[in-house]
């Protein structure tokens, strides 16, 4: 759902004039808090309702998980991870979803000019029109979040209610969370308040209580609390970037390529002013 | 009038034979060779148009050429696996005539090189049908294509493959188009322009004594002496 009326900062596949305007607008972010989260889905459903999608069935797994994974129609999955720490057990939930990362890996590997932009106010989305469904979002993305959905045959994923974002209002999940878990608002005052957040759970024993806002992406519109410092327990990456292979095919290879092919052009050309095509020497007849 | 007929009988002898003279001309590749050489070459160009404004947006407005980038990114994996199977037929259809020969080891010295790009090669070397460059040129598509093949389908099924083997197929797609990017701008130019009476080998099947005597004199010698 691409917005009409946010303009763009980055977009897609594009070497020139990606910015649409030059008002410098603040970073929006969603702040969730897994240690107040109580698994209840609200926001499952919400965004499954605000962004009209499909209902999906659900799977069983030994789990109170909905599914294993983001699907194309189903773009907000509270994972719920169980794991004994320190002789406890514990339950950790956590909401995967589009991180709207400020350097974001599914751009940078996507081909079709346009078609994934990052909004001015740090939203990151599917441009539908220009989308042609390769994939090559899926494999730039650091988190596994870009899907495919085979009705479409584009790419689907959260877009952080960009529709509701562009005209003041919070997102769908965040409207719909009862404990108040999520909340939604600049970036430099979700932050604040994860480190809010994080002091408290100190206080009361988690000492390593973190606010997962991961830099080797540039940071993320989405910020994390959690009370334990081991991101991969809920199911995160500990150090996620663009990978190095979408870094030397985009910023290596490519323009080796590119160049490449013009060189070769011009030395045809240069060959052909110096030596000039090769004929047979006119004096040769028939006789071998 | 009586050039037509003239060419008539090479052109009907060119549809089923080749390496024989027929009147002034020599056959150098019969109907099937150069039904072959074309599906590669049209399954080249479908997949090239279709891939290149995908490969970078620099060459976007090829996409135009074929109905669009959505389009593009259809026919693009179909046209590659069209010219990997034209291109196995190629590999068993010329294999016999690509082997090297003991006469060619001196081929790859730089001096030699450089004198074959400035047009000074002794023309009374031996020689195939094709010459050393033809058979690296010839074996380097071969195993182009493999290599295209297996990343494109990778590139094309990626919700089966995990990251890091999607990542790397992707960059050896891209390494291996370079060469391929490289490769085709030097082969038309050699076949067009550089060196004139080529072209026709493709087309009409035949070339001229001459050429053949100076571009494969070798191959000239066989073929003459059978008369």
């Amino acid at each position: 759902m691409a917005s009409q009326t946010l303009e763009i900062h980055r977009s897609s596949a594009s070497m020139w004039g990606t910015r649409t305007g030059i008002r410098s607008l603040p970073t929006v972010a969603k702040y969730v808090d897994t240690t107040t989260c109580i698994g209840c889905k609200a926001c499952e459903a919400a965004c499954q309702e605000w962004n009209d999608l499909k209902r999906v069935p659900t799977s069983q797994d030994g789990s109170y998980q909905t599914m294993p994974k983001l699907q194309a129609d189903f773009w907000n999955l509270i994972k719920f991870n169980e794991t004994e720490i320190d002789g406890n057990f514990n339950w950790l939930m956590r909401k995967d979803q589009c991180m709207h990362c400020a350097e974001p890996g599914c751009l940078a590997a996507c081909p079709a000019p346009g078609a994934i932009v990052q909004y001015a106010n740090g939203i990151v989305d599917v441009n539908p029109d220009s989308c042609i469904g390769c994939g090559y979002c899926a494999t730039g993305c650091p988190f596994d979040v870009p899907k495919f959905h085979a009705k479409t045959g584009k790419m689907a994923k959260c877009t952080l209610c960009v529709d509701r974002a562009e005209v003041g209002l919070e997102p769908a999940c965040v409207k719909a969370c009862p404990t108040g878990c999520l909340s939604y608002g600049t970036k430099d005052d979700m932050v604040a308040l994860g480190i809010l957040r994080v002091k408290q759970l100190k206080d009361s024993g988690f000492k390593d209580a973190i606010l997962y806002d991961p830099q080797g992406v540039g940071g993320t519109s989405v910020v994390t609390v959690l009370k334990y410092n081991r991101p991969e327990l809920y199911d995160l990456p500990a150090d996620p970037h663009v990978s190095m292979g979408v870094k030397i095919w985009k910023q290596v290879v490519r323009p080796l390529g590119v160049i490449a092919g013009f060189l070769t052009m011009f030395a045809v050309f240069g060959h052909y002013t110096k030596y000039g095509p090769k004929e047979p020497p006119a004096d040769e007849g028939r006789a071998a | 009038m009586t050039v037509v007929n003239d060419a008539q009988p090479a052109v009907i002898t060119a549809r089923h034979t080749d390496n024989v003279v027929v009147g002034d001309e020599i056959i150098r590749h019969r109907r099937i060779t150069r039904l072959m050489h074309w599906s590669v070459a049209l399954t080249f160009f479908i997949a090239l148009f279709s891939g290149m404004p995908i490969w970078t947006p620099l060459f976007a407005w090829m996409a135009a050429l074929v109905g669009g980038m959505e389009v593009a990114r259809i026919i693009h994996p179909y046209a590659g696996s069209l010219f990997f199977i034209a291109s196995v037929f190629q590999f068993f259809h010329w294999l016999g005539d690509m082997r090297f020969r003991s006469d060619e080891k001196g081929a790859w010295k730089p001096s030699k090189l450089m004198a074959y790009m400035r047009w000074e090669e002794n023309t009374t070397d031996e020689g195939g049908k094709f010459n050393p460059g033809q058979k690296v040129f010839f074996f380097a598509v071969c195993l182009g294509a493999i290599g295209l093949l297996l990343s494109g389908l990778i590139m094309w099924f990626p919700l089966y493959f995990p990251r890091i083997v999607r990542e790397l197929s992707i960059l050896l797609h891209d390494i291996t188009f370079i060469f391929f990017l490289i490769g085709i701008i030097t082969h038309i130019y050699l076949g067009t322009a550089a060196e004139p009476g080529t072209f026709r080998s493709m087309t009409r099947g035949t070339v001229t004594r001459r050429w053949a005597r100076l571009h494969h004199p070798g191959w000239f010698r066989d073929v003459d002496k059978k008369g």
